[in-house]
């Protein structure tokens, strides 16, 4: 049964994508015309997916898919770096999180001396900040360090 | 293209084009998609020109890292490895760097050539284009995503059929009734392309980079890269005059891009080889074949980004990104109101060849070197760039949020052997495709079926259909007759 599980995955959500189209508003006639409802095109596209779905399935009764090598430490942690990098910035500031961020992934790949990463992890998002700041003229969003910066 | 700061630019670029090709994971479409965020204050013609030379250049680049150290630094140079590292191995690695930098350069010239030539031309034929034939036109754009290198047919459908309903949603242009935004009014406009390709490409690639931190990475050392000899050009210069015309072709096809034209430039040049033995094993013809067939791409595939608003390749749906962001509307109207700029653009590419060239021959062994920059501190940079990029261009914390969701998402996809390319091309084409059957639907008084009685529409629709069911009437046909 393997074999239906990514098909499986597929068929779910579009089944969720229909649902949630018949959800939306219908438009007045006068407006259509002849042409088609906002949800009529997202729901063709879903069947769509549902038919390539199934001959996805067919596909891969006849050729298994390889088996998927288990990712280790490095990928999963640094997703759950990106959620602690959405937490950094949500509550303490944006250019704070991405030092963080950084200076955390460096590690967790593998970088074993502290002071290299903590270099990379200051001096690379302070270069992009200034650039972005002083040559494109991009305000950021304002947390612990952009109240200092911007006053 | 006198303009000083503009060649500057070029020139500036070109060697950052190099070095993002030489670095291990990142290639043309991911450094066109992180640079793209730089390039908000220029002016339009300079952005442009920073994006296709990057194009031009790192895909030039992935040949330094195929034959020092038998990693593509592209994918579109993997056929490179096939005959170059082993060439390096025999200790003429100058050598087979010197072929693949004619070679390339041979390709990118001719192929800015045809641009300059094939694109007026085809923008002429495009002013007769109305919906019916866009919209037919846009489906054979994405009947082509079923062939491209990476995945599969069905998967890569799946791929730009999830792209296409990610152009969903947000308010619909006609009605302006909301589509899958829940609440988020912020979403009215629809997805940002800049934060989904940083996503799909950069940060997608940061984490299937993260599996590969301990590959140890050996470089074949080097004294200088030597320019071809006279019998050395007589053995290549066929498979270079034939990959160039391959090259071009594949690149011109929509969603077919620079992987899939090395590819047959290789299998070319071994199948017209007098020393087909030698292949794999250091054939000069072989890294001739696949380098001149892979740059040639690089200007095919931006005419039908530039006169049909069709990328040709994961790296001209960001370029194309590019050109609206500037505001600049890919379509043949581009070719009568925006003529200069064209023109420039165009020029920008044939320099960035020739500096490419100058650049490959004299400093290709140091950038080699930079290939060997830590995966553990090289990926935590692109990581601050992604960010910073994707919330500079809408000063929005949303699309930073939008980025990570869908790096995450291609990072599953590809895992699990899904390209991410016919996403970002599904997602472009999403809006020309709703828009123009809806328009068609309104001219043919909602009777679709009069679409297939355009001459050309019909046309674009059975090469769609070729292009999807070819493949497996073909496979059925040998079988018959076998």
């Amino acid at each position: 049964m393997r074999f239906l599980t990514i098909p499986g995955v597929i068929v779910a959500f579009s089944v969720t994508v229909i649902w949630a189209a018949l959800q939306l508003e219908l438009s007045p006639a006068m407006i259509v015309g002849e042409s088609m409802q906002p949800r009529a095109f997202p729901i063709l596209l879903m069947v769509l997916n549902i038919v390539l779905a199934g001959l996805l399935a067919f596909q891969y009764r006849s050729t298994p898919p390889k088996k998927i090598r288990q990712e280790g430490l490095h990928a999963w942690g640094s997703i759950a770096l990106f959620v602690v990098f959405y937490l950094i910035t949500i509550y303490v500031d944006m250019m704070i999180a991405i030092s963080v961020v950084m200076f955390a992934m460096c590690l967790l790949w593998g970088e074993r001396r502290i002071h290299v990463a903590a270099l990379v992890a200051l001096v690379t998002p302070a270069a992009v900040f200034l650039l972005f700041d002083l040559v494109l003229r991009v305000r950021f969003p304002r947390g612990l360090f952009t109240n200092w910066y911007y006053g | 293209m006198l303009d000083p700061y503009l060649v500057f630019l070029i020139l500036a670029t070109t060697v950052l084009g190099v070095i993002i090709g030489v670095l291990p994971g990142l290639g043309a479409t991911t450094g066109a998609a992180l640079l793209l965020p730089f390039t908000l204050t220029m002016e339009p013609v300079h952005a442009i020109a920073v994006l296709a030379t990057i194009y031009v250049s790192a895909t030039f680049a992935g040949s330094i890292t195929a034959i020092l150290i038998n990693t593509p630094g592209t994918p579109a140079a993997a056929a490179t490895t096939f005959d170059g590292y082993p060439l390096a191995q025999r200790g003429e690695a100058g050598r087979a760097l010197g072929i693949a930098v004619v070679s390339s350069t041979i390709g990118g010239v001719f192929s800015v050539m045809v641009l300059c030539i094939a694109a007026p031309m085809l923008a002429r034929v495009a002013y007769q284009f109305r919906p019916p034939e866009y919209f037919a036109l846009a489906l054979f754009g994405l009947s082509m995503l079923a062939s491209i290198s990476a995945g599969g047919t069905v998967k890569n459908l799946i791929g730009g059929v999830f792209g296409v309903w990610l152009a969903t949603i947000g308010a619909e242009r006609a009605t302006g009734i909301e589509r899958f935004m829940f609440g988020n009014y912020e979403l009215y406009e629809g997805l940002g392309f800049v934060p989904v390709f940083i996503g799909i490409f950069a940060i997608s690639e940061l984490l299937m980079q993260s599996e590969k931190v301990n590959q140890v990475i050996e470089t074949i050392k080097m004294k200088a890269v030597k320019l071809p000899s006279r019998d050395d050009y007589k053995r290549i210069w066929k498979t270079v005059a034939r990959s160039c015309g391959i090259g071009t072709f594949i690149g011109i096809l929509p969603a077919e891009g620079a992987t899939i034209a090395s590819m047959i430039g290789y299998s070319e040049a071994r199948r017209w080889s007098k020393n087909k033995e030698e292949f794999g094993k250091g054939a000069i013809e072989g890294i001739a074949g696949a380098e001149a067939a892979n740059n040639a791409a690089t200007g095919g595939a931006m005419v039908p980004t530039m006169v049909l608003g069709i990328p040709g390749s994961g790296t001209t749906a960001v370029i194309l990104v590019g050109l609206m962001v500037h505001g600049l509307r890919p379509g043949p109207y581009l070719f009568t109101q925006q003529v200069d700029t064209v023109y420039q653009i165009f020029g920008a590419m044939l320099l960035a060849n020739l500096m490419f060239m100058v650049i490959g021959l004299y400093a290709s062994k140091w950038f080699a070197r930079i290939s060997l920059v830590p995966r553990q501190m090289l990926w935590p940079m692109v990581f601050a760039l992604a960010m910073i990029g994707a919330y500079s261009l809408s000063s929005s914390l949303l699309d930073v949020w939008i980025a990570l969701i869908f790096g995450v998402i291609g990072f599953l996809a590809r895992r699990h052997g899904f390209a991410v390319a016919p996403i970002a091309v599904g997602l472009i084409l999403g809006e020309m495709v709703e828009s123009n059957l809806q328009n068609s639907l309104k001219m043919f008084d909602g009777e679709w079926w009069l679409i297939l009685t355009q001459p050309l529409a019909a046309l674009f629709l059975a090469f769609a259909f070729l292009g999807l069911c070819g493949p497996t009437i073909f496979r059925w046909i040998l079988k018959r007759g076998d």
